[in-house]
């Protein structure tokens, strides 16, 4: 009897390549429809009934957001708490806030923000990570940023920075005007405040722990 | 090697990510048994030709 070689035999691979691509193709697919079940915007009702969703309804700027540390997960979570006051009101419905995050989303395109910062891990890193801006203790009460724009409220500060943000100096690498409208500005805000409520799996590594940090460093 | 499930929506594919050995465990499985099965059934089936 000859010898047999399975490894130079052609159908031996063909078929475990037929696997392995079969097999890829159904995980992929599979995956696409798992991702998009788990990233799914949430909605109002869900945030009055209390309804933890990993990328909270646009209404969820009506909240105050808190990160806090969960040892069961290993790192901070961002925790939606009770009504908060955005520029004045707590009660933008689920259209108002949309309008607003998708002012903001064509306004941080449009400004590419993406092009010194980082968004949900996409962007640069020559500028601060913006994924959890609205939770950084710089613009919390008694922060810097309050006292540097001469703002009350977090919202406001924010607000003010992004219509003049070469007035303030705030870093070595300072922002730019980069001609933002007192109405882009508050889009902008509620898409940052948005942003940070998003359950990223600690994503930016570290950021609640990190005291006047700069560039993730 | 392996890690508690924490993930907030518990999915297949979370329980896949969950180690650094969950995830290459899983893939061998899938890809290298069903491999070693087709390479017996070749085998057997070019001992016959032969």
């Amino acid at each position: 009897m000859a010898k047999i070689s399975v490894w130079s035999d052609n159908r031996f691979w063909q078929r475990s390549a037929a696997w392995i691509t079969g097999f890829a193709a159904v995980l992929l697919i599979w995956l696409t429809f798992d991702t998009a079940g788990q990233i799914a915007m949430g909605t109002d009702a869900d945030l009055q009934a209390g309804v933890t969703k990993r990328v909270p309804g646009p209404t969820v700027i009506n909240y105050k957001i808190t990160y806090e540390m969960s040892t069961k997960r290993g790192h901070e979570v961002p925790v939606i708490g009770e009504k908060e006051m955005f520029f004045g009101r707590d009660d933008y419905s689920e259209e108002e806030a949309g309008a607003l995050l998708h002012l903001g989303k064509l306004g941080s395109q449009t400004k590419n923000c993406m092009n010194c910062h980082t968004l949900l891990g996409n962007g640069a890193y020559y500028a601060p990570d913006l994924t959890k801006a609205w939770l950084d203790p710089a613009w919390q009460d008694g922060g810097t940023m309050q006292a540097m724009t001469g703002k009350s409220t977090k919202e406001e500060a924010m607000a003010e920075f992004l219509q003049h943000p070469s007035t303030y100096p705030t870093h070595s690498r300072m922002m730019p005007d980069l001609g933002i409208t007192p109405e882009e500005a508050k889009g902008l805000v509620a898409f940052l405040k948005h942003m940070s409520s998003i359950d990223t799996n600690g994503f930016p590594r570290n950021f609640g722990r990190m005291q006047g940090a700069v560039n993730g460093k | 090697m392996f890690e508690p499930f924490t993930d907030v929506v518990p999915s297949f594919f979370g329980w896949l990510n969950q180690g650094p050995m969950t995830l290459t465990i899983f893939l061998h499985s899938i890809i290298v048994l069903p491999m070693l099965w087709i390479y017996k059934q070749e085998k057997a089936r070019l001992e016959q030709e032969s």
